[in-house]
């Protein structure tokens, strides 16, 4: 189908430029070894409150790295002619959207690949198949909120503002049931909660790839 | 008098009566005492507030579908006055909360779902100040009313979903003593019709507001083209 | 037979107006120079022409189509080589037309054919970014014609165009129907039949025929 195939063309675009510039997963990356190391002298951090503290820190680390992940899929001048030059193509625009999603998502992916087993490390809990699961279920999701309204707000002024504002009430869904299925994972919590959280990430996945594909062609293009 | 005045004295006219009886006629609780009598006006805005960003969502997405400006207009009031009854939701709960719980403040589900929902209509209201105006505006707001309307059920539903400090629905729950609960109808009905109100005197704001836009950009053409075909 | 008509295009930015009750009409394979100082509207008025952007009011037909309504359709039809190039510098010539190739559906024997014809076939490999204003002009031109366009929209392509430029414009709007803004009243002479003048946002004048050039 044309249009997969023109979403995946995006990512790749995105992705290979990426690869050649290094640019974000870098920074994002050291992002993300900073927040581990202040967390821990900001949190009083032990061997008995590490497995109660992890949670928090992965998402609160996952929510900044977001922002900056997504807000620079769309913000960028050159990113906004070559959006133009994109809509200007027979392409859909929930397609190319899809495409910049997925790329974003990807290397926000990427990050959390250093983030995960860095928390294992500084923070001593174990990095279970739940953990890995719910964190990427919950990018997903975040990815496409925050690509949706990074490309609003590209058009905006206060767009640092307006970025948190408008991503972080709908990200709050994933932050909640991502922590739920996280803390459990962790060994702070009851065992059977954690399927059902994976589940809930799935169908909140779901229901905003959806709406995000439906809207995302207003925000694009005027 | 023009209709909005007539509209506007009769619902001021109906909260008094809604006064009355929460009040004079609906009984003090047995538990609470006086505070509980907050709980009529609390719960209505609660409810009015919802309808109001009921309008802001279809009003969104009629917008989106056929770029019609009346249903932008409807959604800019609806958000406004929907933003204005979710303050008052969370003014009088925080006063109801201060005797009852001692603190005017948890992180209940309810209540932090309520600020949330707070949040993301005046994220709405500032990305309409911020937009380009006219369709960039007009599209993004309508994009953020739907997505902001997806805390609504959450709001509601968050006392049945999650274990809260907050009391659960004893509306529906039939848990009012029949006094109460008419006074309840009665002060829901005067504050929906004064969301009604507000929202009316709001939506003809906007119409004037963008009339008045227009004029000020077409008069200096005007007196141009005036002074060019004098020449 | 009209190529193009636009009817009474204004263009609002908040109180700014950009362009003022415009109205245009350009036929199937004629060439439309549109000339003014910068800040007369060329940009906007042709940002409109090439449906990147909706005019405040005013109509546009385009082929035939409402091109307020029939954009993605009209997009197949139409080339824009914008004041911003658009293009990744850090993905090669092939690949930025490979990648445009995707998106508009083109058949792959295009992009060696392009790149031939813009002259970049010898550069094709190494990143855009890494390339001359002039090649990468040329680079930004022939990714408008790549899905060969009935109608061409340039703004300012001569301004960063090396030599042999205004051949290479020759060539590519030879047998389109092209609007191109510009500065050069002789590159105007040169590639149009006619001109259009705009000031603050209006036309000034009327569109005048220009002496028909080999």
């Amino acid at each position: 189908m044309r249009s997969v195939a023109v979403a995946l063309a995006v990512a790749r675009k995105d992705l290979a430029s990426e690869w050649r510039t290094r640019e974000l997963v870098p920074a994002l990356a050291q992002f993300v070894v900073l927040a581990l190391v202040i967390a821990n002298f900001g949190f009083e951090v032990d061997s008995r409150t590490s497995a109660a503290i992890a949670p928090g820190v992965l998402w609160m680390t996952l929510v900044f790295a977001g922002l900056v992940a997504f807000g620079r899929a769309f913000a960028a001048e050159r990113e906004q002619a070559s959006l133009e030059a994109m809509l200007l193509t027979p392409a859909s625009p929930a397609a190319i959207f899809a495409g910049k999603a997925l790329a974003a998502a990807l290397m926000l992916a990427l990050c959390e690949a250093v983030l995960l087993p860095a928390l294992g490390l500084f923070f001593g809990v174990s990095l279970t198949l739940e953990v890995v699961t719910a964190v990427l279920l919950a990018t997903v999701g975040m990815a496409v909120l925050g690509c949706l309204f990074a490309a609003m707000v590209a058009r905006i002024r206060a767009r640092e503002l307006l970025l948190p504002l408008l991503t972080l009430p709908l990200w709050i869904p994933f932050i909640v049931v991502g922590g739920q299925a996280v803390q459990v994972a962790m060994g702070a919590g009851g065992g059977s909660r954690a399927g059902s959280a994976t589940g809930l990430l799935l169908d909140l996945d779901i229901l905003f790839v959806v709406l995000t594909s439906l809207t995302a062609r207003f925000v694009l293009e005027d | 008098m023009s209709r909005y005045e007539k509209g506007a004295i009769a619902a001021v006219v109906l909260m008094l009566v809604a006064a009355g009886f929460i009040f004079i006629y609906a009984p003090e609780d047995a538990l609470q005492g006086a505070p509980q009598r907050i709980f009529y006006l609390h719960v209505s805005s609660a409810i009015a507030a919802y309808g109001c960003f009921a309008v802001v969502l279809l009003g969104g997405i009629v917008y989106l579908w056929k770029e019609n400006v009346t249903a932008d207009r409807l959604a800019r009031a609806g958000a406004l006055v929907g933003v204005v009854f979710t303050t008052v939701t969370l003014v009088m709960g925080m006063i109801w909360a201060k005797p009852i719980w001692g603190t005017f403040w948890t992180w209940d589900a309810r209540l932090t779902s309520t600020l949330v929902l707070w949040i993301i209509y005046a994220g709405y209201l500032m990305v309409r100040r911020l937009a380009e105006p006219g369709r960039q505006a007009a599209r993004f707001a309508a994009v953020v009313g739907i997505f902001g309307f997806i805390d609504v059920p959450v709001v509601h539903f968050s006392v049945t979903w999650w274990r809260t400090v907050h009391p659960g629905p004893i509306v529906i729950n039939d848990a009012l003593p029949p006094q109460m609960l008419v006074a309840f109808f009665v002060t829901m009905a005067s504050t929906l019709f004064l969301a009604a109100v507000l929202i009316a005197i709001r939506y003809r704001i906007e119409v004037l507001t963008d009339e008045a836009a227009e004029r000020v950009v077409t008069a200096p053409i005007a007196a141009a083209s005036k002074a060019g075909s004098a020449r | 037979m009209s190529a193009v008509v636009a009817s009474s295009l204004t263009q609002r930015f908040g109180s700014d107006l950009a362009l003022d009750a415009v109205d245009l009409a350009v036929d199937s394979g004629e060439h439309l120079a549109v000339l003014g100082e910068n800040g007369a509207g060329k940009t906007t008025l042709l940002r409109i022409l090439a449906t990147a952007t909706r005019p405040t009011s005013g109509s546009l037909e385009i082929f035939g189509l409402n091109a307020l309504v029939e954009r993605r359709l009209l997009r197949a039809r139409i080339g824009f080589v914008a004041h911003a190039s658009g293009l990744y510098p850090a993905l090669s010539a092939t690949e930025n037309l490979e990648f445009f190739r995707t998106l508009h559906g083109v058949d792959r024997g295009r992009v060696p054919e392009v790149l031939d014809l813009v002259g970049l076939a010898e550069v094709a490999h190494r990143p855009a970014g890494k390339l001359s204003r002039g090649a990468q002009q040329r680079l930004a031109i022939g990714r408008a014609v790549l899905h060969d366009p009935r109608l061409l929209v340039l703004d300012e392509p001569d301004a960063s165009l090396d030599s042999g430029g205004a051949d290479l414009l020759g060539r590519v709007m030879r047998g389109r129907t092209a609007i191109i803004a510009t500065h050069d009243h002789a590159l105007a002479n040169r590639l149009c039949q006619r001109t259009l003048e705009l000031r603050r946002g209006r036309v000034v004048g009327v569109p005048t025929r220009l002496r028909v050039v080999h």
